[in-house]
């Protein structure tokens, strides 16, 4: 790399400042907001300056809501709950399916092998309030509505293509010479599989299962219409804060903060296994 | 009237700060007289590409002085520098077509369109290229596109021409004549040329002196025939020739009338203390190990030699490659004619003293060619 | 050690025939090799005979067997690959372990095999390391490793010298053989470089465009070639190949180089007036005196050094480029004017339109100029 000039130094630390404040702006208020009360929050004008208070997280523990028209019970932790469950069951569930599918889309190329593929990848297009209609009649119809297993289902939609073509591409760029090596060294296709294509690929699924993950995570319009309030997942339980008697901003902050942090955390840990598969997703797909 | 054409003095390159960063070429002085054709040569990483890039201009020296004739350039873009380049990823313009990229540089020359198109499809008829004129870069072949970049460097009347790797990519039945073609036209025109290569055989082909180069120091800088006959060190010895020079430890020995050299498997090579002029056996005798080094067609066979057994006989069509067990290693030898040897044969091997090259088994420096002090 | 028999196997990729009813016999302990230019789908035979890719028609026999339906692990052959293809992620050993581990034997064979193997190729001291942490020299070797381990009857080598450098190709190139002979198998080598296929083969299947052209002891083929593109292929220098148009002497044919007559003995008649390409290796052609009888004057264009020898670029009058190849450090004209011996026995001749060589009639052709 070229040195660069101290002039250049500053201008280039000056735009980064830029952009992290733009970024991160909003997360930081976020969690300023939750510790505070309703009041202080939405005082005129707004100030950094606060007595920080835990009741907003004591409120979303213990389930007790006091608002100015009485206490509300809130389901907040089961919320929680459902989310953790339903995105570690619906990521798991699409990586059993979607990593063999993969491999077979990646090394087999068969008539019509790109058009299966492509369509798998068109859920991800269909806004999903255009199949949300239709998809309530049809559980139920089938008695899957306000099911877990009917949630699962239909994040499917989410996950299985998000994995299916992150996942794709990184088999696609194993050197199938290492595969065949393996395959005369006198291994059957399945061991290969197992023990040359997924090892090889890990960082790729890792990658994919976490965005997966975080998308599953983040879904609010599947679980509003398909699932009652002791099935759904903290996006759509975080409503249950605007109340009759108003907003409940500080709650609404506590419960974003406790909700992003799994999310954000897992994504710090793989940041880089992260940009490496979005890149390889958007380059291959 | 000055007929250098380029220095170098004192040049050094660090990546990262001066002095701490990476010391990719170590104090290279060098001079290249009008006409000449000069080789960089080393493995990668040894600091030819960015020496080349230094004097192209596209990588700043850290010390030292680059001067083209009688002018500083070390510190000018590389635009005033009037230097021609043909790169190793050919860089061909993609929107235009092979007859425009090669007549690029004419642009600014204020040349006739006519002349343009006349001296395009004259260098165009010497790469072979004439058929692909109107391509595009991206339809041709990589041997096709690096001539089409070399075609684009010759073509400038430039105080220097610097070619990276020119002929790494091209189809090997034409190498041969497009290396007489371009080395004549090169000759020719009086151009001065400066070419970056891994590869040995190109560089002796091509060039009329080749610099050695590997780890950033500066090796050897000679005519082909010198590094050959007389290599600087182990290194240049064993770079420079194909098949590679033969290598054996050996102790030495001195008595009365002889010199004798002990190799492993108790094989020895005696000889006579007058194959060797006085200062060499003084300089042998004051060691008690050394590495000798002889090249594979200076090998003779003789039945008065040290038995060797034939372990493999390749014949290539005009050479014969023969590798035989010899003292604990292998010995090749190159024979112009078709040998029929059988594998498990005895030969007799016989090193003329004249053949011998004398290494010190640690620096690698080169203590004798033949009779004479290196 | 195995037989290997091809019948017409034919392989199209979409509507690309990339191998055409080719069919090729490999006799027991033979060592043949595949040469051609890239995409002349020698690499896609290999991985036929591997079983990693199917045949659309014909048949796979090994050791007399029909293997073309077996699976790749069931067909007991040992490949390295020209990318070397180890599996990044498992330590050398492992490698190397991974073609005797399908078999189930003890660890203790295993590990013992691997050590021999490993020493036998000099990388015994660098088995613990991962292949990123290996020299492209020793990651070769390991794949040669994992290729010999399991001591296959039949062994297949895609061009496994092409990705390391010039000292150590060259290296590889003198001790493969003894390696190879040790092994006993019956190899299947394929390669760009001639040298390597007639260093290495006993006999030499050249193939271009999905089919054999020629196949024939290394001294057929350079000897003999069957059409210009195969004489073109070996040798280093090329073969200066002119166009001519013999014509008729007293004592049989002749064509004409800076206007002085080149005899090619052996041909007659039938080639008189026919338009041909005159092909002399540069070797056979030497600078010789003006006195000599039938040296044909030059110009000495430039001289270009080739490792042992010294080649040289010389016109004709009519401006023809003539390559001249001698041995390093014998004398010759550096520049200007000179002249050459052709040989006109050493020389081809090549039917110009269909590129097919004409041989010599030894007998009748001199019959027939006399005639004539």
């Amino acid at each position: 790399m070229e040195t660069m000039s101290p002039l250049e130094r500053i201008l280039r630390g000056i735009a980064l400042t830029l952009v992290v404040i733009f970024f991160m702006f909003p997360i930081v208020w976020i969690f300023l907001m939750s510790f505070q009360t309703n009041e202080t929050i939405l005082r005129i004008p707004p100030s950094v300056i606060f007595t920080p208070t835990l009741d907003n997280y004591a409120a979303l523990i213990t389930g007790k809501l006091t608002t100015a028209a009485g206490t509300l019970d809130i389901a907040f932790m089961r919320n929680l709950g459902n989310s953790v469950f339903l995105s570690v069951a619906s990521v798991a569930l699409a990586l059993v399916l979607g990593v063999p599918a993969a491999y077979a889309f990646a090394r087999h190329k068969f008539r019509g092998s790109e058009d299966i593929a492509f369509t798998l990848l068109s859920f991800r297009f269909a806004p999903p309030l255009l199949v949300l209609l239709p998809l309530t009649q049809y559980f139920q119809w089938l008695g899957l509505s306000n099911t877990y297993f009917g949630l699962i289902w239909v994040y499917q939609l989410i996950c299985l293509p998000l994995i299916l073509w992150i996942v794709r591409g990184y088999f696609e760029d194993i050197s199938a010479d290492v595969e065949y090596a393996y395959r005369i060294a006198g291994h059957s296709w399945f061991s290969t599989f197992r023990k040359i294509a997924l090892p090889l690929a890990g960082p790729g699924i890792a990658a994919a299962g976490l965005l997966a993950f975080i998308f599953a995570w983040n879904n609010f319009v599947f679980a509003l219409v398909l699932a009652s309030a002791d099935k759904q997942p903290v996006t759509v339980g975080a409503l249950a804060f605007v109340t009759a008697s108003g907003i409940q901003y500080g709650q609404i902050a506590a419960a974003i903060v406790l909700s992003i942090t799994p999310t954000l955390a897992l994504a710090l840990y793989a940041q880089r296994y992260l940009v490496e598969g979005l890149s390889l997703g958007a380059v291959k797909g | 009237m000055n007929d250098t054409a380029l220095s170098i003095d004192n040049v050094d390159k660090f990546y990262g700060p001066v002095d701490y960063g990476v010391h990719a070429v170590k104090r290279l002085s060098m001079e290249v007289k009008k006409g000449e054709i000069i080789a960089l040569l080393g493995s990668s990483g040894c600091g030819k590409t960015s020496t080349l890039r230094m004097i192209a201009g596209f990588e700043p020296v850290s010390r030292g002085t680059i001067s083209l004739g009688s002018r500083q350039v070390q510190t000018l873009p590389p635009v005033r520098r009037n230097v021609a380049m043909a790169f190793e990823g050919y860089s061909l313009y993609p929107p235009l077509t092979v007859r425009e990229n090669i007549g690029f540089a004419l642009k600014a020359s204020k040349l006739s369109q006519a002349v343009v198109d006349e001296k395009v499809a004259s260098i165009a008829k010497l790469l072979e290229i004439e058929d692909i004129l109107g391509r595009y870069p991206s339809s041709i072949s990589g041997g096709q596109q690096q001539r089409a970049s070399l075609g684009r460097a010759l073509i400038r009347d430039a105080a220097l021409h610097l070619l990276d790797e020119p002929m790494g990519q091209l189809e090997p039945q034409l190498r041969a004549v497009l290396r007489g073609r371009i080395k004549h036209y090169i000759k020719e025109r009086g151009l001065t040329a400066i070419l970056v290569t891994h590869d040995q055989t190109e560089a002796n082909a091509l060039a009329d002196r080749i610099a050695v180069m590997e780890g950033g120091v500066l090796q050897q800088f000679d005519t082909p025939k010198k590094i050959k006959e007389r290599p600087a060190n182990l290194f240049t010895g064993t770079f420079v020739g194909e098949p590679p020079m033969n290598v054996f430890e050996a102790s030495v020995s001195g008595s009365g009338t002889g010199i004798r050299f002990g190799l492993k498997d108790g094989v020895h090579l005696d000889y006579h203390t007058s194959d060797f002029s006085h200062p060499v056996r003084e300089a042998l005798l004051k060691r008690q190990k050394v590495v000798l080094g002889v090249r594979p067609y200076a090998v003779r066979r003789s039945a008065d030699g040290v038995t060797g057994r034939v372990a493999v006989n390749q014949w290539l069509g005009d050479q014969t490659h023969i590798a035989a067990d010899f003292a604990g290693g292998t010995m090749v030898l190159v024979e112009h004619d078709r040998t029929s040897l059988e594998i498990g044969q005895p030969i007799g091997i016989r090193l003329e003293p004249s053949s011998l090259h004398v290494f010190d088994s640690e620096s690698g420096n080169a203590i004798s060619h033949g009779e004479e002090l290196a | 050690m195995t037989t290997l028999q091809l019948k017409n196997i034919v392989k199209r990729y979409k509507s690309q025939t990339v191998l055409d009813d080719l069919s090729l016999e490999v006799a027991d302990g033979e060592r043949l090799v595949l040469f051609g230019p890239s995409g002349s789908g020698k690499t896609v035979l290999l991985r036929l005979i591997a079983g990693v890719i199917d045949p659309d028609e014909g048949r796979v026999l090994i050791g007399g067997e029909d293997m073309t339906a077996v699976d790749a692990e069931h067909r007991g052959v040992g490949m390295a690959f020209q990318n070397f293809a180890l599996f990044p992620h498992m330590s050398a050993s492992d490698n190397i372990a991974s073609a005797l581990t399908s078999r189930k034997s003890s660890k203790e064979a295993i590990a013992g095999g691997v050590q021999k193997v490993a020493k036998l190729l000099k990388i015994d001291h660098v088995l613990s390391h991962h292949p990123k942490a290996l020299s492209n020299g020793q990651k070769q070797r390991t794949a040669l490793a994992r290729a010999l381990v399991g001591s296959p009857p039949l062994l297949l080598l895609d061009d496994p010298l092409r990705n390391v450098d010039a000292k150590l190709r060259f290296e590889m190139r003198l001790e493969l053989p003894r390696l190879l002979a040790a092994q006993g198998a019956t190899v299947i080598y394929v390669t760009q470089d001639y040298k390597e296929a007639m260093a290495l083969g006993d006999r030499i299947a050249v193939m271009a465009e999905g089919r054999i052209r020629q196949i024939g002891t290394p001294a057929e083929i350079y000897n003999s070639p069957a059409d210009i593109e195969i004489a073109r292929l070996f040798g280093d220098p090329t073969i200066n190949l002119l166009d001519v148009v013999p014509q008729r002497g007293p004592d049989g044919a002749f064509v004409e180089l800076s206007g002085v007559r080149v005899r090619l003995p052996g041909f007659g008649a039938e080639i008189v007036g026919k338009e041909c390409v005159l092909g002399l290796r540069p070797e056979t052609i030497a600078f010789t005196e003006a006195s000599t009888l039938g040296a044909v004057p030059v110009t000495v264009e430039a001289e270009t050094p080739l490792n042992e020898k010294t080649v040289t670029l010389a016109l004709t009058a009519r401006g023809r480029e003539i390559l001249v190849s001698r041995p390093a450090g014998t004398p010759g004209p550096t520049a200007g004017p000179a002249h050459i011996a052709v040989n006109g026995r050493a020389a081809f001749l090549f039917d110009r339109a269909s590129g097919q060589r004409i041989r010599p009639s030894e007998v009748t052709s001199k019959r027939n100029g006399e005639a004539a």
